[in-house]
C-alpha cells in the first residue's frame, strides 16, 4: 500500500484520532486527582497554621507562668529560682522552634498547593494555539474543526495528566511529614496540657490570695444585680464585703476549671485535625477517594481557643 | 516520662496552693527559709523535667525539621519541572507538526 493512497490516508488519521482519544482517557481517568490535591493542600495549609497558633498560644501560657512566677516571688515570697528560670527559657525556645516547624509545613503545603495550581496549562493552551496554528494550515487535508478541537483537548489532558502524576510523588513525599506531626503532637501532648494545668492553678491561687487579702474589687460582681434596675453601688457592709470574697473566690475555681476544659477541648481537637490531615494527604497519594474537601472542622475550635489565650 | 511530669506538677501545685497556710505555721526564720528554699527546688524540678522531655524530642524536632526540608525541596523541583512543562509541549507540538505534515502530504 503506497504512502500516497486514500486508505494510507484514511488508516493515518484513524490512528491519530485514536491516540487522540487514548490521551483523552487517561487525562480524565487522572482529573479528579488534581481536585483532591489542591483540596490536599488547602487543608494542609490551614491545619499547620492552626497548629502554628496552637504552639504560639501554649507559648503565651509559659510567659504568663513565668510572669506568675515573678509576682508569687515579690507579693508571697515564693522563689523564682535561677534553674526555674533558665529551664523556662529552653522550654520558650523550644515552642519557638515548633511554630517555626508549623509555619514551614504551611510553606510545604503552599508549595503543594502551587503545584496542583499551576500555570502549566496556561502554557498548554499557548502551545495547543500554536499547533492549532499549523493545524488549520494543513488545507489539503480533510481534518475536520472537531478533530482539530480533539487534538487541543487531547493535549491539555495530557499535560494535566503528567501534572497529576507529580502531584501524587508530591503527596507521598508529604505523607510521612503529616504523620510525624501527627505523632509528635500525640507524644507532647502531655507536656502541653501540664503546663495549662500549672498555670491554671498557680494564677487561680494567686487570685485567690488577693481576694483574702482585699485586693480585689469584689463589688464589681454586683454590677450584674444593679444595672438592670438602673441602681448604683453604694458602700457594702463588712459582713457583704466578706460574702463576696467566698462568691469571688468560687468564681476563680469556676473559670479556672472553664480554661482547662477549654484547653482540653482545644488540644483534642488539634489531634483530630493532624490525624484527619495526615489521613487525607495519604488519599491523595494512593488515589483514593476523598471523602471532604474541606479543612478538618475540629481547627476552629482551635484557632477560636489560641486567639482567646493570645487576648490576655 | 509522662508519669514523671505529672509527680513532680502535683508536688510543685500542691506546695503552691498550700504555700500560704504553711507560711503562717512557720516559726523561725530558718522555716521561712526552708520553706521557700523548698517551693523553689519544687518549681525548678517541675520547668526541668519540662526541659528535659522536650530536649528528648529535640531528635524527632530535628527529623520532622530535615524531612520538611527534603519535601520542600522535593515538591519545589516538581514545580520546576512544572513550569518547564511549555517546553515539553513545544516537543510535543514539534512531533505533532510534523505528524500533521506528513499527514498533509498523504493525497485524500
Amino acid at each position: 500500500m503506497s504512502l500516497a493512497s486514500p486508505r494510507w490516508a484514511s488508516r493515518s488519521r484513524s490512528v491519530f484520532i485514536a491516540a487522540c482519544a487514548a490521551v483523552a482517557l487517561l487525562g480524565l481517568a487522572a482529573c479528579k486527582t488534581s481536585d483532591d490535591a489542591a483540596a490536599a493542600a488547602t487543608q494542609m495549609t490551614a491545619t499547620a497554621q492552626a497548629l502554628a497558633d496552637y504552639y504560639a498560644a501554649v507559648g503565651k501560657i509559659v510567659s504568663n507562668t513565668e510572669a506568675i512566677y515573678r509576682l508569687n516571688d515579690q507579693l508571697e515570697g515564693k522563689e523564682y529560682s535561677p534553674r526555674s528560670k533558665a529551664a523556662i527559657e529552653g522550654t520558650k525556645a523550644e515552642l519557638a522552634s515548633r511554630v517555626k516547624l508549623a509555619q514551614d509545613l504551611a510553606g510545604l503545603a503552599g508549595s503543594f498547593a502551587g503545584l496542583a495550581g499551576s500555570a502549566a496549562p496556561a502554557d498548554v493552551a499557548a502551545s495547543a494555539q500554536s499547533l492549532d496554528a499549523e493545524v488549520h494550515t494543513l488545507s489539503s487535508t480533510t481534518e475536520s474543526s472537531a478533530e482539530q478541537q480533539g487534538l487541543h483537548d487531547a493535549l491539555t489532558l495530557l499535560v494535566k495528566a503528567i501534572q497529576e502524576r507529580k502531584e501524587r510523588e508530591a503527596a507521598k513525599d508529604m505523607m510521612d511529614v503529616a504523620k510525624n506531626f501527627s505523632a509528635l503532637f500525640q507524644k507532647e501532648k502531655p507536656i502541653w496540657i501540664s503546663r495549662e494545668q500549672v498555670y491554671a492553678t498557680l494564677s487561680a491561687n494567686l487570685a485567690k490570695d488577693l481576694v483574702d487579702a482585699g485586693d480585689t474589687d469584689n463589688a464589681a460582681m454586683l454590677k450584674v444585680a444593679l444595672d438592670p434596675f438602673g441602681l448604683t453601688m453604694g458602700a457594702l457592709a463588712e459582713d457583704t464585703k466578706t460574702k463576696l470574697k467566698s462568691v469571688a473566690k468560687a468564681q476563680v475555681d469556676v473559670r479556672r476549671d472553664a480554661a482547662e476544659a477549654d484547653f482540653a477541648s482545644a488540644t483534642e481537637a488539634m489531634q483530630t485535625a493532624l490525624d484527619e490531615m495526615a489521613k487525607r494527604i495519604e488519599a491523595v497519594a494512593q488515589e483514593k477517594p476523598m471523602a471532604y474537601r474541606k479543612p478538618p472542622l475540629t481547627i476552629a475550635n482551635v484557632k477560636t481557643w489560641a486567639a482567646h489565650v493570645m487576648a490576655y | 516520662m509522662a508519669n514523671a511530669l505529672l509527680d513532680v506538677q502535683q508536688t510543685f501545685t500542691s506546695l503552691d496552693t498550700q504555700y500560704s497556710m504553711l507560711r503562717l505555721a512557720c516559726k523561725t526564720d530558718a522555716d521561712l527559709k526552708a520553706l521557700a528554699d523548698k517551693y523553689g527546688d519544687a518549681q525548678a524540678n517541675y520547668e526541668e523535667c519540662v526541659g528535659k522531655m522536650l530536649s528528648d524530642d529535640d531528635k524527632e524536632v530535628a527529623d520532622l525539621s530535615s524531612q520538611l526540608k527534603t519535601a520542600n525541596q522535593k515538591v519545589a523541583k516538581l514545580e520546576a519541572e512544572m513550569g518547564a512543562m511549555s517546553v515539553v509541549i513545544d516537543d510535543i507540538t514539534q512531533a505533532v507538526t510534523l505528524g500533521s505534515q506528513l499527514v498533509a502530504k498523504i493525497p485524500v
